[in-house]
């Protein structure tokens, strides 16, 4: 009897965990949603058109056009709130239905590329970044590209970067903004440094952070961990010590002294400014340096600050934001933090096609609504979009003390890179990415387990490997 | 010399009293069988002894230590289950040798003991076999060399004849008792098969509801039942029961006969009885029926050996008589045992 | 008179009243009916993705191009070569093997434990099935809170009784231990929440084992003088082993071909130290769009578990006893 109730138990919740498993195969970034969580301001700005959609008598497609849109809940969720209604009121007045999902951002690559596999799908998806792996399963955008570049001036060029693959010569997406990556540093430590504006070049990160770290304890924070954040900021010493990893041909450069010096460098500032927890960095350890005031200088967007300013104004004030350090040679180049890239998978064709691309021209129209929802956090591809961006980042409307402390993202748009800088972001600078071939080479390093020189040698033949494999494909150049 | 004492012996199970108030003792080379219905508490009071229960109240010696609160290895005793427990996943050789290693005896020593005890057996031929490959008569016999092999003080036995079949039990009784008696060991015994204890035993004590109604010989616990329980557990068919000037009057079937059977000095109680059905078993003759003028209406049996042919009829009384010193008188209201009573 | 059998089968037949009648006392199409869920269900559900994934890893097949161009073992040799795949081969090895020896440990002594008679006790049971009925990826997530580089608990917990962040503290200087920032604390940490998640369902199975064991049979044992420890190997885990095998080719299968551990606590950090193959399959695959190598590390190591698999079931046949 009691054997049998065991058993039924047992089973029982044998169930639930399947059940359970199967609802959370997926595996989640559930801290970065928490964590960058942003409140939408008290009084709204009012905001004008720059293009007024005509409204016309005739729907534009036939009756029952359908533009499912997927993409992810954007970090201020002030966006999504303006963004679903913004999508569907187009929607309305063209005679398309529109959809809109949301889901986690690290559940896009795998939804399309099951979509794509499977033959259909949504219409249109919005990829972060390493959109270019998708390149054979999507439709080239360049007429929509063309058209809005024609309407509002030259694309960005990391946007473009993010979107554009020369090896076969294809708009594979569609890039309508994109997020900067400042420093951000504590201005009271900073100070006491002599630094009060913060650390200007890498060579005074190395000082300031290691004069904080002895005499305060606090340790500087740049992510030497397989993920995001971690990629970004060991690509930025590469590039700013005039290094790459491929070059504008996309003929892979990894293996310079220009690289070899960057990971001599980053050697010296983990041993002399951090501790072993930049190998544990995630998605929330900025939000969480920055709240516990224990980090010195981080890189991130500005949503940690957002995130801070609702929490504890004053701690908030204390944060600076500086640009891009400058190399020795005084390059100066930071990655973005992600992009907004839709691409349309091939399977969509017809008047769905025509619809999603029209839509894509009706949200570049309104982009300056898109940045202001963000709270500044989008900035556009197309600057002429958004002509009060200069005056609400001199004043920000969400509350910054100063007032134009976030200023200096007005020069984001001349040190901004992308991954695959200064070639385009190809399949292979995307798989370089996924399979962090950078931070782990700088954390051998950094530990000793490799000199610079062998860990760049490793990095480099992994790197010439899937080069390799994509250039065999078509989809990468420099072929010798 | 008492090689097992009880004394006041307690075992409650909440409001369950399984034992309650066991006195026992035990003596050298005895085989003490607990006989009583299924629910006595006689498996228990086993238990007890073998230290796989520990007591509510009392105390158990053997061999003149108090071993109440020790477990079952610190006590030299040897148990054979009613389903012989036979390790499944060993030899047979290594289920018989499973107490010695667990004694940590030299391999010489263990070979050679269970070598003797399954000689005595008769089960050397098997000693590479699983459990599972054996007869129930086999199983059993192993049972009994992996509980002689310890050679230990009381041997405890629980029913362990219940799961052979009937042919099979008659010899196996027969082979139990004489290997007992040849070895000399102190057994234990429970049952709950009148037969097999009256076979048995040197002595058998008559278990009921957590209690030992009577200790005796097997003469003596069917001669003289200490209470009515006891009379009408054993003997089959049980002993009469009627009332009479208010007590019990008990007899048993076998001495309630048609007269003229007895010799003509024996001094005979007649009682008169209307014969209701007769039935024929080959050596016996059963007759049932009521004896008339009893406070109530009872059922009475005689059983009548085959060398008795008097012809007895249904629906007819006759006068039957039972020998005064086969007449017993119980309390009638506490069933106990008294002294004969006069009958008018 | 005599019926020829011919004409046995004639009067049988006439007194058939239709063919559809008697269907459902029919073993053959009963048999098919219940067996067709289940053969359904591994065919689209187990069949048809392990052959894709074979396809896959035998063509150059990416996320956005999905067209089959066989290239041989190609896929094969390219993944052995980088240090990323050969330490996560050795580290799914090693975070498998210990993670089920500490659990084959620990569920014997809880399942020991539970067997026992002590209030609360079923309580205590479905407490300590908790693990196994929470999601994975949500259990990971308390975890990786604890492990916080910041915020552990743990940490707090040695730092209050000054084990930590003192000069002279047994664990460093430093206020932080770092768990997952250190190569030996990270391995450590992933092999805990494994044997956190895996030792609920050993335990509960060996406790089914344990109670089915004739309570005979233990007895007998305490009576012929065995000691608990005696008992325990020498009778209760002996028959045991077959349902214990189970347990442990669960755990075994379940903890090698599991990514959400390391993905959530580690991402297979620090640098590169716990990384795992399943998750080496999917940064490779899904994030770096080679599905076809992706399809090959995932397949790496499907002969070795399927030996493992054939040999844990003859061996817990093999031992089954009755």
């Amino acid at each position: 009897m009691r054997y049998r109730r065991l058993l039924f138990l047992a089973v029982l919740l044998m169930i639930t965990a399947v059940i359970a498993a199967a609802c959370s195969s997926q595996p989640v970034e559930v801290t970065r949603v928490i964590t960058e969580t942003v409140e939408v301001p008290a009084e709204p700005v009012e905001v004008t058109r720059i293009v007024e959609v005509e409204a016309e008598a005739q729907p534009k497609f036939p009756e029952g056009t359908e533009v499912k849109i997927l993409q992810w809940s954007h970090f201020v969720p002030q966006y999504d709130v303006w963004f679903d209604p913004f999508a569907e009121e187009w929607g309305r007045a063209n005679g398309v239905n529109v959809t809109v999902d949301h889901v986690n951002i690290a559940d896009l690559a795998p939804s399309l590329s099951a979509a794509i596999d499977a033959g259909e799908g949504p219409t249109l998806v919005e990829l972060p970044l390493a959109a270019a792996n998708f390149v054979e399963g999507v439709h080239d955008l360049s007429d929509v590209v063309m058209r809005a570049q024609e309407l509002y001036g030259p694309m960005a060029e990391t946007c473009v970067a993010n979107s554009y693959l020369p090896a076969i010569d294809k708009w594979y997406g569609y890039c309508h903004g994109w997020v900067p990556d400042p420093g951000d540093y504590d201005i009271r430590l900073w100070t006491e440094a002599g630094f009060p504006e913060g650390p200007d070049t890498w060579d005074d990160l190395l000082e300031g952070g290691a004069f904080i770290k002895e005499n305060f304890g606090v340790p500087m924070g740049l992510g030497l961990s397989p993920e995001i954040d971690s990629n970004m900021a060991m690509r930025a010493i590469i590039w700013s010590f005039g290094g790459s990893i491929q070059d504008e041909n996309e003929c892979v450069t990894i293996n310079s002294p220009e690289v070899v010096s960057a990971v001599e460098y980053l050697v010296e500032l983990y041993n002399r400014t951090m501790t072993e927890e930049v190998f544990s960095w995630n998605a929330a350890s900025n939000n969480q340096g920055l709240i516990a005031g224990e980090l010195s200088y981080i890189l991130n967007s500005i949503s940690a600050y957002r995130s801070l300013q609702k929490i504890d104004p004053e701690a908030a004030d204390n944060i600076g934001f500086v640009d891009a350090l400058k190399g020795p040679n005084g390059e100066q180049h930071a990655s973005a933090h992600l992009w907004y890239i839709y691409v349309i998978p091939n399977y969509v064709e017809g008047p769905e096609l025509e619809a999603a691309k029209e839509f894509l021209l009706h949200l570049t129209a309104n982009y300056n609504q898109a940045v202001f929802n963000s709270e500044l956090y989008n900035f556009p591809a197309f600057e002429s979009t958004v002509p009060q961006l200069e005056g609400w980042l001199a004043n920000d409307p969400f509350g910054s003390r100063p007032p134009d402390k976030l200023q200096i993202l007005l020069t984001a748009k001349d040190w901004v890179t992308y991954l695959g800088w200064p070639g385009p972001s190809n399949p292979a600078v995307a798989e370089v990415y996924a399979t962090n071939i950078i931070p782990t080479m700088m954390g051998k390093a950094a530990l000793g387990e490799l000199t610079p020189e062998e860990a760049v040698a490793e990095a480099e033949a992994q790197i010439n490997e899937i080069f390799a494999k994509w250039r065999e494909k078509g989809l990468v150049g420099c072929n010798e | 010399m008492a090689v097992v004492e009880v004394k006041g012996l307690k075992k409650h199970f909440g409001n369950v009293k399984a034992v309650n108030g066991v006195d026992l003792s035990i003596q050298k080379g005895e085989l003490l069988v607990i006989l009583g219905p299924s629910g006595c508490g006689k498996t228990t009071l086993m238990r007890m002894i073998a230290g796989l229960e520990r007591p509510t109240a009392g105390d158990i010696l053997i061999g003149d230590q108090v071993v109440t609160h020790l477990p079952p290895r610190a006590r030299k005793i040897a148990m054979v289950f009613q389903s012989y427990a036979l390790y499944p996943h060993m030899s047979i050789f290594d289920n018989i040798a499973f107490p010695l290693k667990a004694r940590r005896e030299p391999k010489d020593a263990i070979r050679q003991k269970v070598e003797w005890a399954s000689s005595i057996l008769g089960i050397q031929h098997l000693l590479d076999r699983k459990p599972r490959q054996l007869s129930g008569g086999e199983r059993q016999r192993v049972a009994l060399a992996r509980a002689l092999v310890k050679e230990p003080d009381v041997m405890l036995l629980d029913e362990p004849l219940s799961n052979l079949d009937a042919k099979l039990r008659a010899s196996a009784r027969d082979e139990l008792q004489r290997f007992q008696r040849q070895l000399g060991i102190t057994t234990i015994f429970v049952t709950h098969d009148q037969i097999e204890a009256m076979g048995l035993g040197d002595r058998i004590a008559v278990m009921y509801a957590g209690q030992v109604r009577q200790i005796g010989t097997p003469q003596e616990i069917y001669h003289e039942p200490a209470d009515t329980f006891v009379a009408t557990f054993l003997g089959s068919p049980p002993m009469n029961l009627f009332e009479r000037n208010d007590c019990l009057v008990g007899f048993r079937p076998e001495n309630f006969l048609p007269p003229g059977v007895l010799q003509p000095e024996d001094k005979v109680t007649a009682f008169p009885f209307h014969v209701g059905r007769v039935e024929y078993l080959g050596s016996d003759r059963l007759i049932y029926g009521t004896i008339e003028g009893a406070a109530e209406q009872n059922k009475t049996i005689s059983k009548l050996p085959s060398t008795i042919t008097v012809d007895i009829e249904p629906d007819k009384v006759y006068e039957f008589v039972v020998q005064a010193k086969d007449l017993k008188f119980f309390d009638k209201n506490t069933g106990k045992r008294i002294e004969p009573q006069p009958l008018d | 008179m005599q019926k020829s059998a011919a004409e046995e089968t004639a009067v049988y037949r006439a007194t058939t009243h239709s063919k559809t009648q008697f269907l459902f006392d029919n073993e053959r199409f009963l048999g098919t009916i219940f067996l067709a869920p289940a053969v359904i269900y591994i065919i689209a559900l187990v069949g048809i993705p392990f052959i894709m994934a074979i396809t896959f890893s035998v063509t150059d097949v990416t996320v956005g191009d999905t067209s089959l161009d066989f290239v041989g073992l190609q896929n094969f040799r390219r993944i052995i070569q980088t240090p990323q795949f050969q330490r996560a081969l050795k580290d799914t090895f090693l975070f498998t093997i210990v993670a089920q020896i500490f659990v084959a440990i620990l569920a014997n002594i809880l399942a020991v434990i539970l067997a026992q008679e002590f209030r609360g006790k079923w309580i205590a049971r479905m407490l300590i099935m908790l693990p196994w009925a929470t999601p994975i990826s949500l259990g990971t997530i308390g975890w990786l809170w604890i492990f916080d580089s910041k915020f552990s608990p743990i940490d707090w917990i040695l730092q209050y009784f000054g084990l930590l962040g003192t000069p002279d503290a047994i664990f460093g200087a430093s206020k932080h231990l770092n768990f997952l920032g250190r190569e030996e604390l990270a391995m450590a940490s992933v092999i805990l929440v494994h044997i956190w998640r895996m030792l609920p369902l050993a335990a509960v199975i060996l406790l089914a084992g344990l109670t089915s064991i004739d309570s005979d049979l233990i007895d007998q044992a305490q009576v012929d003088g065995a000691s608990f420890w005696r008992i325990h190997f020498q009778i209760r885990l002996p028959l045991i082993f077959p349902i214990m095998s189970i347990a442990l080719l669960f755990g075994l299968i379940f903890t090698f071909s599991d990514m959400v551990v390391a993905f959530v606590l580690t991402r297979g950090g620090p640098v590169y130290y716990t990384q795992v193959l399943p998750l080496w399959a999917w940064f490779k695959g899904i994030d770096g769009g080679s599905l076809s190598e992706g399809a090959a590390i995932a397949l790496f190591l499907f002969p070795l578990l399927l030996v493992v698999a054939i040999l844990m079931l003859r061996v817990a046949r093999r031992s089954e006893v009755r």
